[in-house]
């Protein structure tokens, strides 16, 4: 095991390279020049060619990666961004992160980068000049204090449900079950959100609007429960649609109808041989689905004001605020080839059939 | 002798896609006395698995009828009346069922021990303990080597034999009165299909129980079986003792299902076919004259194989390879109008040797001489014009035609890669010629493959390579998924073209009376490795090597007479 | 229970033509009931998109033709306080008139300037109080802006899936079939994709192509459908790789090999019409998928322009109006995307089981 181990991490350093290539052709070749989206409204050439020496886009691209894996591996970024500019006694005073006029803000982090001092540090946002592994590491919280609750209880909703329409199936509840989570399924998150948001918050008052504390049982008692429950609901229609399938497919087996010959009842047919066999495709779906919940809903997080992870994304995704983007899409890469290393040798718990080659 | 089961006019229909009824079994009647052997032989399609699993209702639920008048007394008890309760009461203790699949029919995730002990705990009061033992002692009566570790293996973990030798502990741990096998060695190799038959008898003496045996083989019935039921399209054809059956068939699907199985003793020009049966004057005496086989001095040698070896690589460990040899230095000769033989059992590289040959798989080593070229040595470009020269048949005839092509296009398509016949027109006609020359109406050629069943997908099969005249044709295990009765039509379709057109064959096969009947010489094949090349008939007389007279030592020999009863330590 | 059902007797007349898979499916298609209504239903917004399209039906979407949150006629009766509000405001405008035309050089104008802006009114028409199914703040018709906001989402849907089934089945064709260093080459591309949590990527793309300079004209559809296309190809890739690989081992694509077909005929003139079935599930899935994405982003403002409608941005306007008790606009969206949705989703269920080359 310790060598499959060691093969797989030695197999992630090329993805991880393509990773690193993929988002640096994406920032700094398909958007265009970097340079000229920070400078955003400014047109005066003396200005855009200062920001291009500092974000080091006037370098060979080779250079221009070596400099991205640099930042990737520490987090930091070095002198290069000013090494043309005489050094300043202090940078200037961030920009308001609550400012949502993109020029200005970016007109303002342009002079604070500019006036950076020289040597190393931390990678900054074009935005807020926050500290950039800062704001992932600090607004993880939220992002799994909601998705954390939601995964386990969509799953546990979910394995029994599906086992319950699975006994029944073909019959008439469970093709009414299904059609339910079909027209579900297609009514869109947002309308939920919506709709959740103004009745259970605004009109009737069971649920805060929105909000977020500082005390993790508050968010988990108060601002966490709406938004987690409406995931789980909306969850759960694909996830019982997925999970009855799987329990259908072990249902044809042959194992099933020796469990049947031997005399077993129906009810222990399922909820012993089928069952546990169905749990390797399951855990496999959840250890696709594990990564994601990093992410969290951006979508449940903008609308109810938690500042979590999505939110942060989605935020600097409308501010162009690359520096945020880059490092949250290669880091969560990173975390997400590890998952997917410990699903694969936690695999071998649930499938005796699973061999370390 | 008093009857432990009978079936009183069974009728099961299903429901098929569209809303159609598909009649599967028809009125079937028949009994299983106490203490005895019933086998209950068809070909595909006769009904015979469908009639055993609905006397334990493991039909699926969803699309089998069973008729409400039809009835299964079993002690007493209709069973197709019985309450389910009632019905899980008696599976698994009364009756129990071994299936074809041992390998799919165990679950995977639990050990075999926790499966046998499962069966024990749920008919008895036996403790987890007491549970666990016994079916350690069950393992060890079916002959599972060191019991006490492999209680704790996954089925995986043991091969296709011992896989069936647990399930047949599991089906005899609550002593059932009656034990249903259905084709429980079909998907075994031909040694270890005598180990289990042998194994299946001597429980049967042992504990006193009845076996209902479910098989498409009759050589297999004659070796175990104390009654015969033989069974056609849902209907029972004949029933008797298996001495009647055997030496005075009645029925000519009967008759015709004993003799057109190849048997090693005999060798007739023509192999009888169930049409000959079925006409009046009966099977034509000129086609039973012995054919004469071998090489013989002065044979024209058309491939020369010298020391054809193939290796696949397997990953191991960090970064480790390791080399599984397939095939070791095979060495042989293929002579211009005569077959050889290639047999083995599963994993001897057998069908490897046929791959390599054509360039299926590139061989490791190893040198293919064809008109005095080595083909192995030849440029991708320059292979091609060698291609169309040696053809293979493939086993499976559903997966080897292109479904979404009409058979006139799996016929034209070679002729037009190889520029054969001069334009569309002609290369119509000489399809149309090569389906009647296999004996397929012309019309075939505008229709799917779907439609055509197994053994004329495998005449079609053999029309496709026929439009490039090869001079060398592989059959890789050709007629092995083939009833017997078509199996027959299409060993003598073979053996008319190559008396036609002086082809040679590599005839591969797991089944060694086959074999034997259609070879010139035989090449027999063990883990790669090559045990023994000779003559057909030397070979089957008067093996030299310790392998191949275990091999042959297996061959069901069928009907001998007056069954001598089963030794009971065996 | 195969072997029951493969001995079924085809009774096919001997001279008729003889029916392909295709036809087979379509003939399984037709016997089912709710395969064939929710067909109707997907060719019904297929028509109603190409109408909108070429202008026949919801042509007038943008003009303002009712009150501003015009009631729907059927509830005509319902007060609508913001109409009679910006009535209100409308006249209070024209109340504090002085006459200055003493001290305004231009006063002996403005008499000109009124008749001329009069005869422009006249042309206006009058707005109206009710509307089918309502308006929104401008007065606009929701029912025709969900038509046209239909058009939006289901063509990029359309175009995208389209996109991304033929980037997906061509790398996944070429992986699964050569192996190799080629396929290794596209496994290691494939997982560069797979290792970005979904969501993300979409956001990355979504960020580079919305602020790049470069790729300004071809923003809204065009972006969106590239959007979803370059980052939803993957589950397809999977697929049809894994049914290459099945494929390229079957005895029908060994037996070309052997009669000397080349590789890209055993590729594309063998396989491919074999995996065709599995390409078209996979469409009509990724149609579904990427209508809701875009109505997400739409909705986020990463998608079509505002100037344009889509379901998604209909949902943005509707979040502020269902709190002042506008509930149609969200309504009239999130409706018709439900049934469009639900339609394809059931007509993909339907789809997959009548192509299913196991039932036979």
């Amino acid at each position: 095991m310790g060598a499959y181990v060691l093969r797989r991490l030695w197999q992630m350093i090329p993805t991880l390279a393509g990773v690193m290539l993929l988002i640096f052709v994406l920032f700094n070749w398909v958007g265009g020049d970097p340079a000229l989206v920070l400078a955003g409204k400014i047109t005066n050439k003396e200005q855009i060619e200062n920001i291009r020496k500092q974000l080091g886009v006037d370098q060979p691209s080779y250079i221009q990666l070596a400099y991205f894996g640099f930042e990737v591996a520490t987090g930091f970024t070095c002198t290069w961004r000013s090494y043309t500019e005489k050094p300043t006694d202090s940078p200037k005073p961030t920009a308001d992160a609550k400012a949502d006029t993109k020029t200005d803000t970016k007109a303002d982090t342009t002079d604070a980068a500019k006036a950076a001092p020289s040597g190393c540090q931390a990678v900054r946002s074009w935005a807020t000049n926050e500290e950039v592994p800062k704001i992932l590491t600090s607004r993880i919280g939220p992002t799994l204090t909601i998705m954390i609750p939601v995964l386990i209880l969509e799953t546990v909703f979910g394995v029994i449900l599906a086992i319950g329409v699975a006994y029944v199936r073909g019959s008439l509840t469970d093709r009414m079950i299904m059609m339910v989570c079909t027209v579900a399924m297609s009514i869109s998150f947002l309308v939920y959100i919506i709709v959740a948001q103004y009745y259970f918050g605004f009109k009737w008052g069971m649920f805060p609007v929105q909000g977020w504390s500082d005390s993790f049982w508050k968010n988990l008692t108060t601002y966490a429960p709406l938004p987690i429950l409406l995931a789980v609901f909306v969850g759960l229609a694909p996830a019982l649609r997925l999970y009855r399938s799987f329990f259908l497919d072990e249902i044809n087996n042959d194992y099933v109808r020796t469990a049947r010959a031997k005399g077993l009842a129906e009810k222990t047919v399922m909820l012993k041989h089928v069952l546990r066999n169905a749990m390797i495709p399951i855990l496999t779906n959840i250890g696709i689905a594990l990564p994601g919940i990093f992410v969290g809903s951006f979508l449940l997080e903008s609308f109810f004001s938690i500042p979590g992870l999505g939110r942060e994304i989605l935020v600097a995704v409308n501010r162009s605020d690359f520096p945020v983007i880059k490092a949250a899409t290669v880091y969560l890469a990173m975390i997400t080839m590890l998952i997917n290393l410990a699903v694969d040798v936690l695999y071998k718990a649930v499938d005796p059939r699973v061999s370390f080659k | 002798m008093s009857n432990l089961l009978e079936v009183r006019n069974l009728n099961v229909k299903f429901r098929i896609d569209g809303g159609k009824i598909f009649e599967a079994v028809k009125g079937v009647s028949f009994d299983v006395p106490t203490n005895s052997t019933v086998a209950l032989v068809g070909e595909s399609g006769s009904g015979k698995s469908v009639s055993a699993m609905s006397i334990v209702r493991l039909l699926p639920r969803e699309t089998a009828i069973v008729s409400p008048d039809s009835e299964v007394n079993f002690g007493g008890l209709n069973l197709l009346a019985a309450s389910e309760q009632k019905m899980r009461d008696i599976r698994g203790k009364e009756i129990s069922v071994i299936f074809q699949e041992p390998m799919s029919s165990l679950n995977p995730v639990f050990t075999v021990g926790d499966q046998i002990a499962e069966v024990l705990r749920l008919h008895t009061n036996m403790t987890r303990a007491q549970a666990w033992t016994r079916a350690e002692e069950l393992m060890a009566e079916v002959g599972i080597p060191h019991p006490k570790s492999r209680m704790k293996s996954f089925p995986h973990e043991l091969s296709g034999g011992q896989q069936q030798r647990v399930m047949i502990a599991q089906a005899i741990a609550c002593e059932p009165k009656l034990l249903i096998a259905d084709e429980p060695t079909t998907a075994l190799d031909v040694t270890i299909q005598k180990q289990i038959l042998d194994l299946i008898a001597k429980l049967q003496a042992k504990h006193h129980m009845s076996v209902l045996f479910i098989t498409h083989d009759l050589a297999v019935v004659g070796e175990i079986a104390d009654h015969v039921v033989v069974m056609q399209s849902g209907e029972i054809k004949e029933k008797g003792t298996a001495k009647a059956i055997f030496e005075a068939p009645q029925h000519p699907y009967t008759k015709a299902l004993l003799s057109c199985r190849p048997s090693v003793e005999k060798r007739p020009r023509r192999l009888p076919v169930i049409d000959d049966f079925l006409r009046p004057e009966g099977v034509n005496q000129a086609n039973l004259i012995e054919r004469k086989r071998g090489y013989t001095a002065d044979d024209k040698i058309v491939l020369e194989v010298k020391n054809l070896s193939k290796h696949f690589s397997m990953r191991e460990g960090f970064f480790k390879k390791r080399d599984v040899p397939a095939v070791k230095d095979a060495t042989f000769k293929l002579a211009r109008g005569k077959t050889l033989g290639l047999v083995g059992e599963s994993g001897s590289g057998k069908t490897t040797v046929g791959l390599t040959l054509m360039r299926l798989h590139e061989a490791t080593g190893g040198e293919v001489f064809f008109e005095g070229v080595d083909l192995l040595k030849l440029s991708e470009n320059d292979f091609t014009k060698y291609k169309r020269r040696i053809q293979i048949i493939f086993q499976n005839p559903y997966a080897s035609l292109n479904p979404r092509f009409t058979v006139g296009q799996i016929l034209m398509e070679p002729m037009e890669i190889h520029s054969i016949g001069k334009d569309t027109q002609e290369r119509v006609n000489m399809s149309m010629a090569l389906l009647k020359r296999v004996g397929m109406p012309e019309v075939s050629f505008y229709k799917y493959p779907h439609e055509f069943s197994g053994g004329q997908r495998q005449r079609i099969a053999i029309a496709r390579c026929l439009t490039m005249k090869p001079d060398v044709l592989i059959c890789d295990e050709s007629v092995s998924a083939l009833d017997v009765s078509v199996q027959a039509q299409v060993l003598n379709l073979l053996q008319d073209l190559q008396d036609e057109y002086q082809m040679s064959y590599i005839f591969i096969s797991h089944d060694l009376a086959v074999v034997k009947y259609i070879s010139d010489q035989v090449m027999v094949m063990s883990e790669g490795a090559v045990i023994e090349v000779a003559n057909s008939d030397d070979i089957y007389l008067n093996p030299q090597q310790e392998y191949t007279r275990k091999l042959l030592g297996s061959i069901p020999k069928g009907w001998q007479g007056v069954a001598a009863p089963a030794p009971i330590s065996a | 229970m195969s072997a029951v059902l493969t001995n079924t007797p085809t009774a096919a007349p001997l001279h008729q033509a003889s029916p392909g898979l295709w036809t087979l499916a379509w003939r399984r298609l037709k016997r089912d009931k709710i395969g064939m209504v929710s067909l109707i239903v997907v060719v019904f917004f297929l028509l109603l998109m190409l109408g909108s399209y070429a202008g026949i039906v919801a042509g007038n979407w943008s003009k303002e033709v009712g009150v501003s949150y015009a009631n729907p006629s059927f509830m005509a009766g319902a007060e609508n306080l913001d109409a009679v509000k910006a009535k209100v405001d409308a006249n209070a405008e024209k109340i504090p008139y002085v006459d200055l035309s003493d001290i305004d050089p231009l006063a002996p104008r403005y008499k000109e300037w009124e008749e001329r802006t009069a005869k422009i009114k006249i042309t206006e028409t009058p707005r109206s109080d009710t509307l089918i199914f309502g308006g929104d703040k401008w007065g606009r018709d929701v029912l025709q802006k969900a038509i046209k906001g239909a058009q939006t989402s289901i063509l990029v849907g359309l175009v995208a899936a389209l996109f991304a089934t033929v980037i997906g089945t061509t790398l996944g064709a070429i992986s699964g079939y050569m192996g190799g260093k080629i396929g290794d080459f596209l496994e290691w591309f494939y997982n560069i994709f797979t290792s970005i949590p979904y969501i993300l990527l979409i956001l990355a793309f979504a960020a580079v192509f919305s602020s790049s300079p470069s790729l300004a004209p071809y923003r809204g559809v065009p972006m969106v459908v590239a959007i979803l296309a370059f980052t939803g190809w993957t589950g397809i890739y999977r697929l049809i790789r894994s049914e290459y690989i099945k494929h390229a081992s079957r005895e029908y694509v060994k037996a070309a090999q052997a009669i000397g077909a080349t590789h890209s005929r055993r590729m594309f003139v063998h396989i491919l019409p074999n995996v065709s079935h599995v390409c078209l599930v996979q469409l009509s899935q990724h149609v579904v998928q990427f209508i809701k994405a875009e109505v997400i982003l739409s909705f986020l403002g990463l998608g079509v322009p505002v100037d344009s409608v889509s379901w998604g941005t209909m949902l943005a306007e509707a979040q502020s109006e269902l709190v002042i008790g506008k509930w149609w606009q969200l309504a009239a969206a999130g409706i018709s995307m439900a049934i469009l949705v639900t339609a394809f989703s059931m007509l993909t269920d339907s789809l997959r089981d009548a192509l299913d080359p196991k039932i036979k």
